[in-house]
């Protein structure tokens, strides 16, 4: 096995619409590996699959008509193991001339081999982080108690004096303030800023391998969000986990990410080291460079004036053009790719030293 | 922790206890005012059917010592009831309550056995349609649900006293064989009825579905899933507890209701049956006794409903 910590081969996760009689193919034959110690940041748009990905690996796709293929390869010391590995089996699709009529589903029998799958993975080696973190903890329960549970499932700290000695001491890492009322605290008595750094005490509590960040810091003040993006730069820097770290803000992704995956219309758009695809410049995707721009600078605010928006809108993926998925929007097409652009999908180019990028532009 | 919580509840306890005071004395008002304006007296009763003179019937209030105006009769009962005593039966002139207390028994026997049966049926049906949606067996279970539900009670009684007797030879009277031990079937028949068909199934398998599978998309149960923990561990309180008792604390009137003709049906003495049995006598020590031991129950359910949510809420339980 090579240095990945995670890696994704090919994963498609479909949903399949009866009133369109179509699939919405959300992520659409996506592959990212992360190594072991590196945080990977996938930036795209709302509706690119960027979510629908991170809950494909966590098995966290409940929605019954929901088809998951690919692999998923996870490996830890010992633990190897494709998170889908048998599932399709629990699916059967309908033909008819070609067109698929209805997907038929086990769901029971999914969800448990699926759960299977997970045991000992979810919550345990991989630990998630949600956006909307006062929605995401449980209001029934103290805060102490939903970290200690954490503690209690996946660490060898299962006495129960002994694990809350190890929540309360994940709450004073996360600088959450006065973490021993924190402790006794129902989460409706803490801010979001609070809950989010409750939420990363009990994802890194249960001491996992992998971190998944899924907007960690949409939703939140803005001075909330700076304070968050801090503390999570400065765990990385001392427990040095790996992250895969999902945002649409390219500021939050340019501070804490390695390495960038730009994902549009279910795909990866472009992939390489965090300084290269940042730069948004000749070298990068149109796609890249229009995101990049449309970030306003301190000088546009003041200003005043228009931001810079993308043309259109996100590519609706059940009728996917057989072009380039960007096409419609992109800016950057020259008479010399025109055609191949609006007839066939590029695949991944190489562009040098580890990046890579679906456009025509960058064809050999 | 504990003490913090155990303070809020007391005083919901005492507020409760207070209204749950005021409302029976209302209750009590209401009855003894319909009653009172009700054609027939109790004379009819006492003198079986004789017919007596004016001036007969006000020797015999004297007699008894009946005070002359309503108000003085409902102070008169009032006063007493405040007491502990209910009065005697005019019918059988065995004082009220040890009678009730017993015939209360049988009917809470009857109603909470109803309860525990509509609960077995309904809390499946409506966790696997919130689990896995409409599928082939949620969605002819729930119809089947919705149609006994929809089935009238005294027909659905009688109907298996029908099946009972003429295919399997029992007569599934509670407490009709004297001398022979009841046994089991007896009782379980009128509760299954009543348990089946008063209703409350196809409004908790309603209620329960939506809200459990409202609470299994909720964030905080993704969650719980996430981090490996048990989904229904922490989807219970929102997703079962809160729902379940809400939604029967509102049918308790319902079964109380139709343990009134599944008494008749099955011949079962509880508080169904005697109160039947007094409205036509005009029994009104006992017609108020039983409408304070209805409203009661009632007020119980409601009650239980409100300590569970006080107690499962947070912030309820400390604010």
């Amino acid at each position: 096995m090579s240095a990945s910590l995670l890696k994704i081969d090919n994963l498609r996760t479909y949903f399949y619409s009866r009133s369109k009689r179509a699939f919405i193919r959300s992520v659409d034959g996506v592959s990212l590996a992360i190594n072991r110690g590196e945080t990977l940041g996938i930036v795209g748009e709302s509706g690119c699959g960027k979510s629908v990905t991170a809950l494909s690996v966590m098995g966290l796709i409940t929605a019954t008509p929901g088809v998951i293929t690919g692999r998923i390869d996870f490996a830890n010391g010992t633990l190897h193991r494709n998170l889908l590995d048998g599932l399709d089996q629990s699916v059967r699709l309908s033909e008819e001339e070609g067109r698929i009529m209805d997907v038929v589903k086990d769901s029971g029998a999914w969800q448990r081999q699926s759960d299977r799958l997970q045991r000992g993975v979810r919550g345990g080696e991989i630990a998630m982080i949600f956006q909307n973190p006062k929605a995401s903890m449980n209001p029934f329960e103290p805060v102490g108690a939903q970290i200690v549970e954490a503690v209690r499932l996946h660490t060898e700290h299962t006495g129960k004096k002994e694990a809350e000695q190890r929540a309360l001491h994940w709450l004073e890492r996360v600088r959450i303030d006065s973490p021993r009322l924190r402790f006794h605290n129902h989460p409706y008595g803490l801010s979001g800023g609070m809950c989010q750094r409750a939420m990363i005490a009990m994802a890194l509590a249960a001491e996992p391998s992998l971190l998944i960040a899924d907007e960690p810091t949409t939703g939140l003040d803005a001075t909330i969000q700076s304070k968050i993006v801090d503390l999570l730069a400065e765990l990385k820097a001392e427990i040095g986990i790996t992250t895969l770290l999902i945002s649409h803000d390219m500021g939050v992704i340019g501070r804490l990410a390695d390495r960038v995956a730009v994902m549009y219309g279910g795909r990866v758009v472009e992939e390489g080291g965090a300084q290269q695809v940042l730069a948004g410049g000749e070298g990068n995707h149109p796609y890249t460079r229009a995101l990049i721009a449309s970030i306003p600078g301190a000088a546009e605010v003041r200003q005043k004036s228009y931001l810079q928006a993308i043309e259109g809108d996100v590519l609706d993926t059940i009728n996917i053009p057989a072009g380039c998925r960007f096409y419609e929007r992109c800016n950057r097409v020259t008479e010399a790719v025109r055609e191949r652009c609006a007839d066939c999908e590029p695949q991944l180019f190489d562009a040098g030293s580890g990046q890579r990028v679906r456009c025509w532009l960058f064809a050999p | 922790m504990r003490a913090a919580s155990l303070k809020p509840l007391a005083r919901l306890m005492g507020r409760e206890l207070l209204m749950t005071f005021f409302l029976l004395i209302g209750v009590s008002v209401v009855v003894f005012v319909i009653l009172y304006l009700a054609p027939g007296d109790p004379f009819s009763v006492l003198l079986e059917g004789e017919m007596p003179t004016e001036a007969a019937r006000e020797g015999i209030r004297q007699a008894m010592g009946v005070p002359t105006t309503w108000y003085s009769q409902y102070f008169a009962w009032l006063g007493k009831m405040l007491v502990g005593d209910f009065g005697t039966s005019i019918r059988t002139g065995m004082p009220v309550l040890p009678e009730l207390l017993r015939v209360g028994w049988n009917t809470l026997v009857l109603t909470g056995g109803a309860m525990l049966v509509t609960l077995l049926v309904a809390v499946p049906v409506a966790l696997y349609s919130a689990v896995r949606g409409v599928t082939l067996i949620s969605w002819p279970l729930t119809i089947l649900a919705y149609v006994i539900s929809a089935l009238p009670l005294f027909w659905l009684g009688y109907l298996v006293l029908y099946v009972a007797m003429r295919h399997f030879g029992i007569f599934p009277f509670a407490f009709a064989s004297l001398g022979s031990e009841p046994k089991l079937i007896y009782f379980l028949l009128p509760i299954l009825v009543l348990g089946l068909g008063s209703g409350a199934i196809s409004e908790v398998v309603r209620h329960l579905r939506e809200e459990s599978s409202r609470v299994l998309d909720e964030e905080y149960v993704r969650t719980a899933r996430a981090k490996g923990a048990s989904v229904w561990r922490h989807a219970f309180k929102e997703g079962f507890l809160l729902p379940v008792t809400a939604i029967m604390a509102t049918k308790v009137p319902f079964l109380i209701g139709g343990a009134i003709i599944v008494e008749q049906v099955f011949n079962w003495p509880g508080m169904g049956r005697m109160a039947w049995q007094a409205a036509q006598d005009r029994d009104y020590p006992v017609i108020m006794a039983i409408a304070i031991a209805a409203a009661l129950l009632v007020r119980i359910g409601t009650l239980v409903q409100r300590v569970v949510y006080v107690t499962v809420n947070p912030r309820a339980s400390q604010e």
